[in-house]
C-alpha cells in the first residue's frame, strides 16, 4: 500500500488507540480482500440462470451472448451475469447506505456528533462489522460518518468496474459484489447503532414490546396515517409532534415494510399494517388519510393510486420524488393548505415539518373523508363480468389461479379468493390486464382475514452475555484455541436459522411453518423485515403465534424479531462476537480470520424465502462473504446466480489450526454458500443440512445429524441419500437412527473419517492474516 | 409454433427459443432414440390438480416404459415413495442442473453425463431460469420440458395447456407410445 494512503487509514481509524492492534486488512480496497473471496469462490462455484440472453448497456449492441457468445465488447455471458449481479448489489448498497447518510445528517443535526454510541451497558463491542472491516472503534455518532464516507468511495470504484471496457472476469465481478455485500453490511450497522444510540429503540432487551400487526389493526374510526418504506425521521417527528401536542391517542400512526417495524422501536402504540406486499392493497382501501412515503420497496405508483381514493401524499425522500412541488421552504400553515383544501401531493425534505404538516393534515382531513371496506357481499356481484380469459393468470407474479377464483367467487363460492388472498403478493397486474375492468386485487383484499396478529418489536444488537450463552450452546471452544467446552443438555444449540428478506413467498404461511419447525427443535430463530412480520401472521390450535409462543432469548428455542432491514447486520455481527468472545480473534482490520472462523465453525443458515429487491443481494453477499450460507426461496432464481458447490475433489482442503496439517475435507461445510429451493418442505431439510460444519463435535454433530435425518424422513419419507458423507465416526450416528443408518454405511462401503477439529483456510492460499 | 410462455414472467427476451412439441409420437422418439435419458420432477408434481391421476405416477410409468432414472428434487421424493418408486437421485433442482451443465459429469448411474433431460411438476418461473442454464451451457444434452405451460429455453416444449384435458391426454398417450415403442425394440 502507498505510504500516503497507509497515513490516511492510520488517521481515520485512530490507529494509534490501543484497543487491538490493527491487523492487515484496515479499510480494504476492492482488492484487498480478493484472495479470501477467490478462495470462497473456489469451493462454491458461481451458477448462472440467465434471465435475459442479451447485453443491452452501450451502443455497440444489442448483443446476443447465446451460449455463453461473446458481445462486440469482448464480454460473455458469465461475465455480464456476474456483472448484473454486481450492480445489483451495489444498488443494494447504495440504497442502505444512503438511507444512512440522511439519517444520520438528521441524528447529528438534532443531537449532535458527539452524541455518544449507547447500545446499553452490557453491549462491549458496539460495533463489531466496523471494528472487523475498518479497524475503526466508534465512540460517538460523528465517528460513524467516517465509515459512511469509506463507503461511498468503495461504491465509486465498484460501480466504476460494472463501466463498459471495465472488469473482464466473471469471478473478479463476484469477488466484488462479496465486497459490495460487506460495504451493506457496514453501511447498515451504522444506520442501525445511530438510530438506536439516539431514539431511544431498544437494544439488547429481551422483553421488547408485542405490537399490533394486520391490515386492520388501525382504528380508522380515528385520522389514520400509514408510512411506507424504510426511513424512520419522518415518522419518528410525526410521533413527536403528536407527543408535543397531546395527540398520541387521537390519531393512528401505521406503517408498511420496515418504517413500520421502526415505528413500532419508537412506540408501541404505532401499528404494523403488513409487509410491502399489503402496500398497493391497503392503499386501494382508502382508508389512510394520509400516506407518507420515505424511501425504499415503495411502489412506483402511489401518488397516482393516492389520488384514485382521496388519500393525501407527502413524499420526504429526496430519492423517491415522484416529480413532486418541493415545499420544505414554504410554512407549514400553506403546505396544510395546499394538501388540504387544493388536494395537493407535495414533497417535504424536512422530518421536523413533516411531522407537524401531516399530523395537523390527517386531522383535517379525516372528517371530511367516508372510509369503509369492501363488503364480502358485494364481491359476487364486482366479480360478474368475468368471462374466464384467463388474462390475470397470464400476469400473476407468484403464479396463482387467479382467473378461476375470481370465476368461482361471480358463481357464489369465496373459498378460492380467500385462499388466494394468502399468497396474492399485492402487485395488481390482474386488475390492470382484466379487460372487463374488475378491481381484482379489491375483490382479494375484501375477502381477506382480517385479524390482527401480535409481533415482538425488533430488538436491535445482541449483547455479550447472550453471546456468551449461545457461544456456549454451540459448542465452540472457549478460551485458547481447541479447547472444546460443550452446552449442557437443554442448552445446546443445533443452529442459528435468520429468516429475513421481502415478502414475495411462494406460500403466506412459509416463513410461519419453517420458523415454528425449527423452534421446536431448539435452534435460535432470528427475523427481521418483512420476514419477522410474516412469521408473525399465523397461529398454532392454541390460538399462539411463534412470538406468543417461544421466548425472545438469545438460547435453544428462541424467536427473536431483530429489527428492520439494517437490522440485518447485527446477525452478522452477533457471529462476528462470537469469534472475537470464544477464539479470542482480534476484530480490528481482521476480516479473513473472523470470516473464515465463522464459515467453519458457526453453525448460521441465512434463510431469504421471499427476496425481492436488489438490497436483498447485497445483504445475501454480504453474509456470504463473512462466511453465512443462505437459502433462497424459489423466486431468487431471477437474481441470475448462486454460489454451489459440486463435491469435487481438490476443493476443500482445510488446514488444522492445532496441529498445522492440511487435510483434505470430505465437506465442503457449509455445502453451498447460495443456493435455492423450490418448495418450503425441502427449505427444511436443506437448511438443517447446512447446519453442519467441519467442527462439529462431541454431541452437537449427532445433534445436528439428528435434525437433518429426522427432518428427511417427515418431509421427504426416506433417510437422506448422502448421510454416508455426513457421518464421519460411528459415534456421530444419533442413536435412534442408528440402525438404519448402519445398514445404509454397510451397503455404501462406508469407512470412519478424520475429523478436524479447528479446520481454517488460512494458511491455504495467498493472504496477510496471521496463522496464529 | 411460436415459443411463447404462459406466464409473462417467463417471457423469453433473447433469440433462441425452443420448438413447441404436441406429437405424442415425435416426443416418443427423442426418448427413445436418447441413451440416457433423465427425468427430473419437482415439488408440483404432489399437488398438480386437472389430471386424472397425480403428476407423479405419469414420471413413475414413463421411467418404467423405458428405464429411464428419476431425479427427484424439491420434496418429490416422499410422494414417489407413496406411490411405490424410489427415486435414483434426489439431488434438488439448482444441484443437478450444475451437474448436468458439465459435459463430463458422469450422470446419475455413473454412466455418462444425460444427453436428454425431460423436466416435470416443476414452478414455471424457476423451471425456466433453469432451462436458461441448460440452453447456454449445455449443449451437450436437449431438454424436453413436459409441464402444461411453455418454456421457450427449452429445446422441446408442451404448449400451454393450462385446461389439462389436453396434457392429460398427451401424457398418457407418450406413457402408451413409450411401452409400444420399448416393446417394439
Amino acid at each position: 500500500m502507498n505510504k500516503t494512503k497507509q497515513k490516511r487509514i492510520e488517521k481515520i481509524i485512530n490507529a494509534s488507540d490501543e484497543w487491538e492492534p490493527v491487523g492487515p486488512t484496515p479499510m480494504p480496497d476492492i482488492s484487498t480482500l480478493r484472495g479470501w473471496q477467490m478462495r470462497l469462490l473456489k469451493t462454491y462455484k458461481p451458477f448462472y440462470a440467465p434471465s435475459c440472453d442479451l447485453c443491452c448497456r452501450c451502443t455497440f449492441g444489442k448483443c446476443d451472448l447465446t451460449g455463453n457468445k461473446k458481445g462486440a465488447c469482448g464480454i460473455d455471458l458469465s461475465t455480464q451475469q456476474s456483472r448484473e449481479f454486481l450492480i445489483s448489489c451495489c444498488q443494494g448498497t447504495a440504497a442502505h447506505t444512503a438511507h444512512a447518510i440522511h439519517l444520520l445528517d438528521y441524528l447529528i443535526d438534532k443531537y449532535g456528533e458527539d452524541h455518544k454510541i449507547d447500545l446499553s451497558k452490557e453491549v462491549e463491542i458496539e460495533a463489531p462489522i466496523m471494528r472487523t472491516v475498518m479497524g475503526l472503534k466508534p465512540e460517538t455518532i460523528g465517528d460513524l460518518r467516517k465509515g459512511l464516507t469509506y463507503v461511498e468511495g468503495q461504491l465509486c470504484h465498484l460501480v466504476s468496474s460494472t463501466h463498459t471496457g471495465q472488469e473482464g472476469g466473471n469471478l473478479d465481478y463476484e469477488a466484488k459484489a462479496m465486497h459490495a455485500g460487506i460495504m451493506d453490511m457496514l453501511g447498515m450497522e451504522i444506520c442501525d447503532i445511530a438510530q438506536i444510540s439516539t431514539l431511544n429503540m431498544p437494544t439488547s432487551n429481551e422483553d421488547t414490546a408485542l405490537v399490533d400487526i394486520g391490515w386492520r389493526s388501525a382504528d380508522i374510526t380515528k385520522p389514520v396515517i400509514i408510512c411506507i418504506g424504510h426511513a424512520v425521521a419522518p415518522s419518528k417527528e410525526i410521533l413527536d409532534y403528536m407527543t408535543a401536542n397531546g395527540l398520541y391517542d387521537d390519531i393512528e400512526v401505521g406503517g408498511i415494510c420496515c418504517t413500520a417495524i421502526d415505528n413500532t422501536r419508537l412506540s408501541d402504540s404505532a401499528r404494523v399494517i403488513g409487509p410491502l406486499s399489503k402496500q398497493l392493497s391497503y392503499i386501494r382501501t382508502g382508508v389512510a388519510d394520509l400516506i407518507v412515503t420515505d424511501e425504499q420497496c415503495i411502489r412506483c405508483d402511489v401518488p397516482e393510486e393516492a389520488e384514485k381514493t382521496g388519500t393525501a401524499l407527502i413524499a420526504t425522500s429526496d430519492k423517491v420524488s415522484y416529480g413532486l412541488e418541493d415545499v420544505t421552504d414554504r410554512g407549514s400553515d400553506e403546505i396544510v393548505d395546499m394538501i388540504v383544501n387544493e388536494k395537493r401531493q407535495v414533497l417535504i425534505l424536512d422530518p421536523v415539518k413533516v411531522g407537524e404538516v401531516a399530523t395537523r393534515v390527517a386531522q383535517k382531513l379525516a372528517p371530511m373523508r367516508k372510509k369503509e371496506f369492501i363488503e364480502e357481499c358485494n364481491v359476487q356481484g364486482m366479480a360478474k363480468a368475468c368471462k374466464r380469459c384467463g388474462s390475470c393468470d397470464k400476469v400473476c407474479a407468484n403464479l396463482l389461479p387467479v382467473g378461476e377464483a375470481v370465476y368461482a367467487a361471480a358463481n357464489d363460492n369465496l373459498e378460492l379468493l380467500r385462499g388466494l388472498s394468502r399468497a396474492c403478493v399485492g402487485c395488481g397486474k390482474c386488475a390492470q390486464e382484466c379487460p372487463e375492468g374488475i378491481p381484482v386485487l379489491n375483490l382479494i383484499q375484501a375477502v381477506a382475514s382480517t385479524e390482527t396478529f401480535k409481533m415482538r418489536s425488533g430488538r436491535g444488537a445482541a449483547h455479550e452475555i447472550d453471546i456468551r450463552r449461545i457461544g456456549k450452546a454451540l459448542g465452540i471452544g472457549s478460551g485458547s484455541e481447541g479447547r472444546l467446552e460443550i452446552g449442557s443438555g437443554a442448552g445446546r444449540l443445533p443452529g442459528v436459522i435468520a429468516f429475513v428478506g421481502c415478502s414475495n413467498l411462494p406460500e403466506a404461511d412459509d416463513i410461519a411453518d419453517m420458523a415454528l419447525e425449527f423452534a421446536e427443535r431448539k435452534f435460535l430463530v432470528l427475523l427481521t423485515g418483512c420476514a419477522a412480520m410474516g412469521a408473525a401472521m399465523k397461529r398454532d390450535a392454541d390460538g399462539k403465534n411463534i412470538y406468543e409462543k417461544f421466548p425472545a432469548e438469545f438460547g435453544p428455542s428462541g424467536v427473536i424479531n431483530i429489527g428492520s432491514c439494517v437490522s440485518n447486520s447485527h446477525i452478522v455481527g452477533v457471529a462476528v462476537k462470537v469469534a472475537q468472545l470464544f477464539a479470542k480473534k482480534p476484530l480490528r482490520g481482521n476480516f479473513e480470520v473472523i470470516a473464515d472462523y465463522i464459515l467453519h465453525r458457526i453453525p448460521a443458515v441465512g434463510v431469504a424465502w421471499g427476496a425481492y429487491s436488489q438490497k436483498a443481494t447485497s445483504i445475501a453477499s454480504g453474509a456470504n462473504a463473512f462466511g453465512i450460507p443462505v437459502i433462497l426461496g424459489p423466486q431468487g432464481a431471477k437474481y441470475r446466480r448462486l454460489l454451489l458447490s459440486d463435491g469435487e475433489e481438490g476443493d476443500y482442503p482445510v488446514r488444522d489450526f492445532r496441529s498445522d496439517k492440511v487435510v483434505e475435507m470430505g465437506g465442503p461445510y457449509p455445502d453451498h454458500l447460495i443456493t435455492l429451493v423450490e418448495t418450503k418442505e425441502r427449505a427444511m431439510v436443506t437448511i438443517a443440512k447446512q447446519c453442519l460444519r467441519n467442527n462439529d463435535t462431541g454431541p452437537l454433530r449427532p445433534l445436528r445429524l439428528f435434525h437433518y435425518i429426522d427432518l428427511h424422513k417427515k418431509y421427504m419419507g426416506s433417510l437422506p441419500d448422502d448421510i454416508h458423507v455426513h457421518v464421519r465416526s460411528v459415534s456421530e450416528i444419533p442413536l435412534v437412527y442408528k440402525r438404519e443408518v448402519m445398514e445404509v454405511l454397510e451397503k455404501k462401503g462406508w469407512k470412519p473419517r478424520e475429523t478436524v477439529p479447528t479446520p481454517t483456510w488460512i494458511g491455504t492460499y495467498p493472504s496477510k492474516a496471521s496463522l496464529s | 409454433m411460436k415459443a411463447q410462455a404462459f406466464h409473462t414472467v417467463n417471457i423469453l427476451t433473447g433469440t433462441k427459443s425452443g420448438t413447441i412439441i404436441k406429437d405424442v409420437d415425435q416426443c416418443a422418439e427423442l426418448i427413445k432414440k436418447a441413451k440416457r435419458p433423465l427425468l427430473v420432477i419437482g415439488g408440483k408434481v404432489l399437488d398438480e390438480k386437472g389430471l386424472t391421476k397425480p403428476l407423479g405416477e405419469y414420471a413413475i410409468d414413463m421411467a418404467d416404459a423405458v428405464d429411464m432414472p428419476i431425479c427427484a428434487t424439491a420434496h418429490s421424493i416422499k410422494g414417489l415413495i407413496e406411490m411405490g418408486w424410489m427415486p435414483e437421485s434426489t439431488l434438488d433442482f439448482v444441484e443437478i442442473l450444475n451437474f448436468l451443465k458439465k459435459s463430463d459429469w458422469m450422470g446419475v448411474g455413473k454412466e455418462g453425463n444425460h444427453d436428454l433431460v425431460i423436466f416435470m411438476g416443476i414452478r414455471s418461473d424457476l423451471l425456466e431460469r433453469g432451462l436458461s442454464t441448460l440452453k447456454h451451457y449445455a449443449p451437450h444434452l436437449k431438454t424436453i420440458s413436459l409441464c402444461n405451460e411453455v418454456m421457450p429455453n427449452a429445446d422441446y416444449s408442451l404448449p400451454n395447456w393450462t385446461k389439462g384435458k389436453k396434457w392429460n391426454g398427451f401424457l398418457g398417450g407418450l406413457i402408451e407410445a413409450l411401452n409400444d415403442q420399448t416393446g417394439q425394440a
